[in-house]
């Protein structure tokens, strides 16, 4: 059974194999370790870094993701319908424009509550 | 799985992933060539090689070499607080990730071998009981009419799936968690900022991404890749029944691929870096590759679903056959093999062709502002995109039910598209050649150059800058 | 000879299972996503040897792509926040929430367990077409026989969006949302950006939320 996928799983592991590659190369290749202290800094071009670690960030990131879960969940829904689209007929259509209507309706509320608002 | 299959498994993948590869090598020395051509300058030049005495610099061609080998070479650097395993699998992911893309991107028309002999029979024309040429194989890509005489499929795809485009969704989200994790794990706050920046910008439009394929899936019935082309072939190209859907998918396929003018996550001036700022050598060699190999893999979905793939016009699995409508203008029966093999040199020059239509659009536009960024992907191309979906929905069932009048015009129109695009591609080959043979002329367009104002102003007061 | 299916099963099973036990056990909030990927990765390799294809592509493009994203993107905005409390606060609660998590598992082992010991062949799937599990049959079950669910998981997901804005806004209202940052940034931090060299965006780097955790 599993068998049927054999030439999915050998790219899959090609691919890992490949990437590995070139990293424990990268590792093994690589020239002398010199740490120094500038070096072992944060790169923050060549300034040095200030404030915490850390950074607060905007919330409105977290609204992205968000929307953005809800919109791919909705995709789903939204391939097999486009492919049984012409035996669905109008009736389907119909089906897919109320279910994605009710998406609209909550990307232009957000949009109208400025989440999607980004500039500074 | 019988050893011919393992044998033709593993030719596949070689095929596909060498190709990513290569042009993804070849293109980061495209991209900085073709920048030194639009800025007037002269370019990579400096990668020499030394041939018996005599000096190879194949016009910067060995630049991608040099890089590869500089970068192996490189101190293995890892900052003292950096998470150590998510430092190390990020960039595994985000290479890794690229190559798994091309499992179900076909690269070419099914080919019909037969099971008992090891090279295909070539002259061997595919006629129906009436002597007429078979166009088209049947649906999954079954040599059904051929089954009887022994005849099995080879099917030019590396894993034949089922989700064809579904799959390649699938995969590329995995990209996401590479750049997120690389940016947490560098203990870096320039790092964390692109990181986000970069998960939010391919989160954002990967929506539309999908979005977008939503009409072109309803005009092709399927979301098998292979299935698609098929109906190119048989129809008109995606690109001249989906054209929103072409564009929106292409902008979105740059933003993925966080190219300029989406470049947000790595903005040099902003971010130093960005998510990669503390990979060094190789580790970021591979982040930076990645880049690259996605741009030859966004190429390929491009060209599978708008630019008809394999296909190309007029040809059919038999033969050539140029018809408008029912009118039959020319008739050439061409073995199955070599329509095949054609069709597998056209989809990889439309690769490259795409390739370096994107190359172009990196030196021609400036950056976007972030909030322009956001506001483009959830205010413009996501509506635009349901928009399509409506537009195709209504415009398609009303074609549908407007009887045999319709859909008679519509297929003279296709057939009209194919002639397009064969006149098209004829035109541009034969310019390319032309040009190929043609001299050299090194027009300087000197009125725009700084160089070229202060000399019709009488010339400079300082000596010519040194290099 | 054991089969190959039944190899990829374990192997998968049991990487399902140290991917769960990872988010669990895990310090480390990121470790912990990154269980939950491992967790979700084995779960469609699961749906493959069913050949449930479109299933498998689904939780590879909702789950891993989508839910993990969510939560890498959530860890990264909390920051140190994120992590696992030290304190035994809330110690019962989790205490009933994991031994109820832990019976409802045994539950499901004792009736699998139960079942396979049952038939006679422990894994009784036969083969079966190879459009099963397609986006062909998907699709016309959910269009055919579920229709009503459909449309209601649509004001499902609405819901999700608008409780979403509610939570990010918190009680400062939507002033918070639609406050520029760096107005924002100036209210939070009284000295002036001192953020080195980082440029235009350099106060994206300093800006603060509105909501204090």
């Amino acid at each position: 059974m599993i068998a049927t996928y054999a030439p999915l799983f050998m790219l899959l592991f090609f691919a890992a194999f490949l990437a590995s590659v070139f990293y424990v190369a990268a590792t093994f290749l690589g020239g002398q370790k010199k740490p120094n202290p500038g070096k072992q800094a944060p790169f923050e071009c060549g300034s040095e870094s200030s404030g915490g670690r850390h950074l607060k960030l905007s919330v409105k990131f977290y609204l992205t993701a968000i929307l953005f879960v809800v919109f791919d969940i909705e995709a789903v829904f939204v391939y097999p319908w486009a492919i049984h689209f012409r035996a669905l007929g109008w009736l389907g259509l119909a089906e897919m424009l109320g279910f994605l209507a009710v998406l609209v309706v909550a990307l232009v509320y957000v949009w109208r509550k400025g989440a999607l608002e980004w500039e500074t | 799985m019988t050893a011919t299959l393992l044998l033709a498994t593993i030719v596949k993948i070689l095929i596909m992933v060498m190709f990513v590869l290569n042009l993804a090598a070849i293109l980061t020395w495209a991209d900085r060539r073709q920048s030194s051509m639009i800025q007037d300058r002269v370019g990579p030049n400096r990668a020499v090689i030394k041939i018996f005495g005599k000096e190879l610099r194949l016009a910067g061609l060995l630049h991608p070499l040099a890089d590869g080998l500089k970068f192996f070479t490189k101190e293995d650097f890892m900052p003292p607080n950096a998470d150590r395993l998510l430092f190390t699998l990020a960039p595994i992911m985000a290479m890794g990730m690229v190559f798994t893309l091309v499992a179900t991107i076909p690269f070419g028309d099914t080919i019909c071998l037969h099971q008992f002999r090891l090279f295909p029979d070539f002259w061997h024309v595919h006629t129906g009981p009436h002597g007429e040429l078979l166009d088209g194989v049947e649906r999954w890509g079954t040599c059904a009419a051929d089954s009887r005489n022994g005849y099995a499929p080879l099917e030019l795809v590396v894993a034949p799936l089922g989700v064809g485009i579904l799959y390649v969704f699938a995969m590329s989200g995995q990209g996401i968690i590479g750049a997120a994790i690389a940016g947490w794990s560098s203990d870096n706050k320039f790092s964390l900022m692109g990181a986000l920046r970069a998960a939010s910008q391919m989160v954002s439009y990967e929506v539309t991404l999908g979005m977008s394929l939503v009409g072109a899936m309803m005009i092709y019935g399927t979301v098998r890749l292979d299935d698609m082309v098929r109906w190119q072939q048989e129809h008109a190209w995606g690109i001249f029944v989906q054209p929103l859907a072409f564009f929106l998918f292409f902008a979105a396929a740059v933003a993925e691929n966080k190219r300029i003018p989406f470049d947000l996550p790595e903005a040099e001036s902003e971010l130093v870096s960005g998510y990669f700022t503390e990979y060094a050598g190789m580790k970021f060699g591979m982040f930076y590759f990645a880049e690259y190999a996605e741009v030859v893999t966004g190429s390929m979905l491009l060209v599978t679903i708008f630019l008809g793939g394999w296909a190309l016009p007029f040809f059919h699995r038999d033969g050539l056959l140029v018809q408008f409508g029912d009118t039959t203008l020319l008739r050439v029966a061409i073995p199955h093999v070599f329509v095949t093999l054609l069709g597998v040199l056209a989809f990889f020059g439309k690769v490259i062709v795409v390739c370096w239509i994107q190359v172009f659009v990196r030196w021609s536009l400036p950056r976007f502002r972030y909030d322009q960024l956001m506001k483009l992907g959830w205010r413009l191309l996501l509506p635009a995109s349901l928009a399509n979906i409506l537009v195709t929905g209504v415009v398609w069932l009303a074609v549908d039910k407007a009887g045999s009048a319709a859909s008679d015009g519509l297929r003279i129109a296709a057939d009209v598209t194919q002639a397009v695009v064969a006149m098209a591609m004829t035109y541009l080959i034969g310019r390319g050649v032309v040009g190929m043979f043609g001299t050299v002329t090194h027009e300087r367009n000197i009125i725009g150059t700084s160089a070229g104002i202060a000399a019709r102003r009488g010339g400079t007061k300082t000596e010519p800058m040194q290099a | 000879m054991v089969a190959l299916g039944t190899i990829y099963f374990w192997v998968c099973a049991l990487t399902a299972v140290a991917g769960a036990l990872s988010v669990v056990v895990s310090k480390n909030p990121i470790r912990g996503a990154m269980g939950l990927l491992l967790l979700i990765l084995s779960v469609a390799g699961l749906f493959l040897a069913l050949h449930a294809q479109f299933l498998a592509a689904i939780q590879l493009i909702v789950y891993a792509g989508a839910i993990v994203v969510l939560f890498l993107f959530v860890i990264m905005l909390l920051g140190p926040a994120a992590s696992t409390p030290n304190d035994r606060r809330g110690l019962f609660a989790r205490a009933f929430g994991g031994g109820l998590a832990a019976l409802c598992g045994a539950a499901a082992i004792a009736l699998v367990a139960s079942a396979g010991l049952a038939a006679k062949h422990p894994f009784p799937l036969a083969d079966v077409d190879p459009s099963f599990g397609g986006v062909d049959a998907f699709g016309s079950a959910l269009f055919a026989d579920a229709l009503v669910p459909f449309e209601v998981s649509g004001a499902l997901l609405m819901v999700a969006v608008v409780g979403a804005l509610a939570v990010a806004r918190g009680r400062q209202g939507v002033a918070s949302l639609t406050r520029s940052e760096r107005e924002v940034a100036r209210a939070a931090t009284p000295e002036p950006d001192t953020a080195g060299g980082a440029g235009v965006y350099s106060h994206e780097i300093h800006a603060h939320e509105e909501h204090s955790s």
